[in-house]
């Protein structure tokens, strides 16, 4: 592939590479850089316009980025990097290979594709039970994702991604939702796409759409941000005549919980918020975990230094390329939100969690950094007030 | 009846030479195995495993070394964690526990090798092959 390649001089005039000022707003701002990387936003899109022969500087900074989006986020002229990327990965992939270090040998993405198999009969559902109310069929599905895999699979630093999506489930059902769960439900597919696997990634959107047809869904409930970006953005563009509402759980309380006669019991802890990546920034969803998370009496919040639209990257996304570089965010991350001096840091994201308590767990920072972390579906599920002489359900 | 792919992976002490005495007696093995020789079976890793049934093999078997055997100390220890990892996970993908098993041996026990391989053979010959096979590796077999 060479760079005048007309796909790829399609992609910098789509995306608006043509629009860069080279004012270096994205450079200056980008964790992986200020972390030490040998990667810059600013020159990837000067040397793409500029400078077509140097073709491996290009290539390896297309596999470096983490897609977190803050370039985007503070660039004046509408660059879609993230796109852009996305676009690049998925044209590289095809002409020269899937590239990028894949964390853990690659092991997740294994299983993603895997899923791919239309005779596949997983029996994803062993977590069910503890008095949670699920429905064979129905108008409403809540999408668990990838959350029974990662619970084995991370077993070995202790997080229990399971929980978020119980809590989810018991929180629905409070709220009188008895919520279809598909067994035969498969990853989003949100780490194959971004790791330039398009036609791995179209095959789980198809497979999933047909599980969602065959039970009759109307309305997908998602508390991971990751697969409601791919529900919500990318599966329609696969399926075209796709007619599914795809609502976040957040949105979906913070709406519920306004209408009255919903309270919650009192925390006293001191908590602060990592905003995920794909939440505040693609979704624009800054406001109403903050809503909820203000709904909780006696619980003090404090915001970290960079929050909302800023707020730092967890230091990895699509389980590619963690590294050194990686792991200095995560420790400066967590070192921002030790400094709010809370103990309790709150997340919205699995993956968040997962980097996070991974990096918590360095023995060389002899606990330094360790806080609880927990998601706002759980600290929400355990404070709710199970009022009108109902049994909290679950327990 | 389809023929079904199965993957051996063998560490290079004990099961190894019990693989290799075994050749060295002429004795019959079964057609449908791959091999793979690791310097321990702590290489091998849920991803290495994983990967195996991504690409189309309808079961797994690792040889290792008894426990008090190993030339590095740990190495089947790792083996058993990642294996119960990666049953879990095999479970969970409907692939089945069964289609990954690991076994040990001492370094003079090669009919107890040859025999577990043709155990292993069998059982997986009865079982069929893998239903999870990824879009590629179906592609593959249909073209073959």
């Amino acid at each position: 592939m060479k760079l005048d390649d007309p796909r790829i001089k399609g992609f910098i005039r789509d995306k608006s590479l043509f629009m860069c000022l080279e004012c270096g707003k994205c450079s200056a701002s980008c964790p992986r850089m200020l972390s030490g990387k040998e990667y810059s936003p600013r020159l990837l899109a000067h040397k793409l316009i500029a400078e077509p022969d140097s073709e491996s500087f290009i290539e390896n900074s297309v596999w470096e980025c983490l897609t977190c989006g803050l370039c985007e986020e503070r660039c004046p002229s509408g660059v879609q990097v993230n796109r852009f990327i996305m676009e690049m990965r998925t044209l590289l992939a095809g002409t020269k290979g899937l590239k990028g270090y894949r964390s853990h040998d690659g092991a997740l993405h294994s299983w993603m594709r895997l899923m791919t198999s239309p005779d596949l009969k997983q029996d994803r559902l062993g977590w069910l039970g503890d008095g949670l109310k699920v429905a064979k069929s129905g108008p409403v599905a809540f999408f668990t994702g990838c959350a029974p895999y990662f619970d084995v699979f991370f077993s070995g630093i202790e997080v229990d991604t399971l929980s978020i999506v119980r809590d989810s489930i018991r929180l629905l059902n409070f709220l009188e939702i008895v919520p279809v769960v598909l067994e035969k439900e498969r990853c989003c597919g949100h780490d194959l796409l971004w790791t330039g696997d398009r036609e791995n990634f179209e095959a789980l959107c198809r497979l999933n759409y047909k599980e969602f047809q065959a039970a009759g869904i109307e309305e997908v409930i998602v508390s991971c941000p990751e697969c409601y970006q791919v529900l919500g953005q990318y599966m329609p563009e696969v399926i075209p005549e796709m007619k599914l509402k795809v609502t976040l759980l957040s949105d979906l309380l913070r709406r519920e919980i306004s209408k009255g006669g919903i309270t919650f019991k009192p925390l006293k802890r001191r908590a602060t918020y990592q905003d995920p990546c794909r939440l505040a920034r693609m979704a624009g969803s800054c406001e109403t975990p903050r809503a909820l998370i203000q709904m909780i009496p006696e619980m003090g919040f404090k915001e970290m230094k960079n929050s909302g639209r800023s707020a730092i990257c967890c230091g990895n996304s699509g389980f590619i390329n963690c590294d050194a570089y990686s792991k200095r965010i995560q420790v400066e991350r967590l070192q921002e939100a030790k400094a709010t001096k809370s103990d309790l840091l709150i997340t919205a994201c699995p993956k968040c969690m997962i980097h996070l308590t991974c990096a918590m767990r360095d023995p060389y920072k002899h606990g330094s950094l360790s806080m609880q972390i927990r998601d706002l579906v759980s600290v929400l599920a355990d404070q709710i007030e199970w009022s009108k002489g109902e049994e909290r359900i679950g327990q | 009846m389809v023929q079904t792919q199965l993957l051996g992976i063998f560490c290079n002490w004990s099961p190894f030479a019990c693989f290799n005495s075994a050749a060295m007696a002429h004795l019959k093995m079964p057609s449908n195995f791959g091999f793979i020789r690791v310097m321990c079976i702590g290489r091998i890793n849920q991803a290495l495993i994983l990967r195996a049934f991504e690409h189309g093999a309808d079961g797994v078997i690792l040889l290792e070394c008894k426990d008090e055997d190993c030339r590095y100390g740990p190495g089947p220890e790792v083996g058993h964690s990642n294996v119960a990892k990666a049953r879990k996970l095999l479970h969970l993908l409907g692939i089945g526990q069964s289609r990954l098993v690991e076994q040990s041996f001492g370094a003079h026990e090669k009919s107890e090798l040859v025999k577990a391989l043709w155990d292993f053979s069998e059982q997986i010959q009865a079982m069929g092959p893998n239903p999870a096979k990824p879009g590629q590796e179906r592609g593959i077999q249909r073209e073959a």
